[in-house]
């Protein structure tokens, strides 16, 4: 990994089209201000990575055999 | 076309029951197709089968037919993305994970699958900040549901 020291203000390139901004450091709190194509998705790291974990976790088992009882589901309306 | 699947079997399907995900989803961006099928008529839950890895599937849930309120925010510019517009509004899935039993599944209400219907195309959308949380009893009533 890559680390390096930048003051606010001061800003990083990734690649052309990527810039990442140091904002305002507050405390344990730094701001960054991120300007890249749209194509990029930018999430924060701890949400994106409880989402995959879901996913693969949610990946189907290789057994099915408890699916055939989805016909005997209620549907409910829950929430 | 052909699809292998380990858990349906060789798969004979139609193009346009292919959806293409252009960003993949979390954890799997390489896979960018998958088949869309109805479990059964009117059933509320679907199956999401790889087109390229017969050993993945998703299960998914329509949200609608047991949630009253699930309500979240999309932003528009990733909805233009895959053709999605008010004249256009997506379907909305979320996918389920089945742990031991059935009955303890939990769905994934933090990321719902929304699916462009017209063009074939669908994202996992990652809602940062939401009151609906990534794994939802879907049967609540029944102990154990966590």
């Amino acid at each position: 990994m890559l680390v390096l020291t930048r003051k606010p203000g001061e800003r990083l390139m990734i690649g052309d089209n990527i810039v990442l901004t140091v904002v305002e450091v507050k405390g344990d709190n730094i701001r960054i201000g991120i300007d890249a194509p749209r194509e990029v998705k930018v999430y924060r790291g701890e949400i994106y990575d409880a989402i995959v974990a879901e996913n693969r976790q949610a990946a189907l088992a290789t057994d099915l055999t408890g699916l055939d009882k989805l016909k005997a589901v209620d549907v409910k309306k829950t929430i | 076309m052909l699809v292998q699947s380990t858990r349906f079997g060789e798969l004979d399907i139609e193009e346009d029951q292919v959806l293409e995900f252009p960003y993949g989803m979390p954890g799997f961006a390489e896979e960018k197709k998958y088949v869309f099928m109805e479990y059964q008529p009117e059933s509320p839950f679907y199956f999401l089968q790889s087109v390229t890895d017969a050993n993945l599937a998703f299960l998914m849930i329509d949200p609608f037919k047991f949630f009253n309120d699930y309500e979240f925010a999309m932003d528009d510019t990733l909805l233009a993305e895959i053709g999605l517009s008010d004249e256009n509004p997506p379907l909305v899935f979320n996918i389920a994970t089945i742990k031991d039993t059935l009955a303890t599944m939990t769905v994934n209400l933090a990321a719902p699958v929304l699916v462009n219907s017209r063009d074939r195309k669908a994202v996992q959308l990652v809602i940062e900040k939401t009151e609906f949380p990534l794994r939802y009893p879907l049967f609540p009533a029944v102990e154990g549901g966590k």
